[in-house]
């Protein structure tokens, strides 16, 4: 079963410019792969991810990156909503973000977890699938919780 | 004949018999007797050690160096000139100097600089003076000084480096070339290893 959500609020435009900065960079002089390590932060508009490992996959053509893979413990913000996971792979061009490994997204005050999650950085909607649990915070009467 | 009385005149002659080729005896001399002082060894042209010292003698142009390491890679160093350096005992400056290293995997990186001094004890080339790093991986960097050694591949930039990768601009604190002794890898593998902060903006 999947749940979809609205993530990160605003549309966003994958054509922006991402910036990645990190302690290290390791490139292999023969295979061309670009290793990040040391507090990687990729950064594209609104969005943050930052992990301790970023593996750059590059696509064919010069200069393409097919796709970052971030691994050791991800944490994804987007806006004012934060998606935390094992591992998260995010495709430029095609604008998204799918995080797998124990997912844990918290929108204000309510949780979901899940095994996985797609992440529409364009659309700025998640789709989660796998276990998706909710945890909701009981709101004071004249609140009204979201759900 | 009356014998003739011993006039004056014949006296003086007689006199001047004598006289006269003495005289010419004393001037023929004086072409031999007395020494000019023209010192004959004065004005051979011999050139004496403050004259090279001036001039750089061991001058070479075009020099060309190529070493090959274990690994099998080639590093091959060539240069517009190079000449002993005058400070520094042991060690070569060279201008213009390229270095190419060019691996087994027919992948290769190549540095330039304006300036270069190469110590051999060593085996050791220090570039500075604006280095420019090239890769066959699209790397395209500059920095301002580099240590790079010559019979196996491993070079250290001396700071921040600058330039294009194939995903953007790069910037990085610090860059080392080396072989990878990591896991896993087979040997040959080279990388580049930038350190001290890396930053790289990619444009999609």
């Amino acid at each position: 079963q999947g749940t979809s959500v609205a993530f990160g609020g605003m549309r966003q435009d994958s054509s922006l410019p991402v910036e990645i900065s990190a302690d290290n960079l390791e490139v292999d002089q023969s295979e061309g792969t670009a290793l990040y390590t040391g507090s990687v932060v990729i950064g594209q508009g609104e969005m943050r991810l930052s992990a301790p490992r970023v593996l750059v996959v590059y696509g064919e053509g010069a200069g393409r990156i097919q796709r970052l893979e971030a691994t050791g413990g991800v944490t994804l913000v987007s806006g004012d909503e934060a998606a935390e996971a094992e591992r998260a792979d995010y495709d430029i061009d095609a604008g998204t973000v799918e995080m797998t490994g124990s997912v844990l997204l918290t929108q204000g005050e309510n949780a979901l977890t899940s095994e996985r999650m797609v992440v529409d950085l364009d659309s700025g909607r998640a789709q989660m699938a796998g276990r998706v649990r909710t945890v909701l915070q009981p709101q004071d009467a004249e609140g009204g919780g979201p759900q | 004949m009356a014998a003739r009385s011993p006039g004056s005149y014949s006296r003086i002659v007689s006199w001047l018999k004598l006289l006269l080729p003495l005289v010419a005896l004393g001037l023929l001399s004086t072409i031999f007797l007395f020494a000019r002082n023209a010192d004959p060894t004065a004005n051979i042209p011999v050139a004496t050690a403050r004259d090279l010292a001036g001039r750089a003698s061991q001058m070479v142009t075009d020099p060309r160096y190529s070493g090959t390491t274990d690994s099998g890679a080639s590093v091959t160093l060539t240069a517009a000139r190079a000449r002993p350096d005058p400070e520094a005992e042991g060690q070569i400056r060279a201008e213009t100097l390229e270095a190419a290293m060019a691996f087994e995997d027919g992948s290769r990186i190549d540095l330039a600089a304006p300036d270069a001094r190469l110590r051999d004890s060593d085996d050791e080339v220090q570039l500075s003076g604006g280095v420019t790093i090239t890769s066959s991986q699209g790397y395209r960097l500059t920095t301002d000084s580099l240590t790079a050694a010559m019979t196996r591949i491993e070079a250290q930039s001396g700071g921040a480096v600058r330039g294009e990768g194939p995903a953007g601009t790069i910037e990085a604190g610090r860059l080392r070339i080396e072989e990878t002794g990591s896991e896993g890898a087979r040997p040959g593998d080279v990388r580049l290893l930038f350190t001290g902060g890396v930053d790289v903006v990619y444009e999609p």
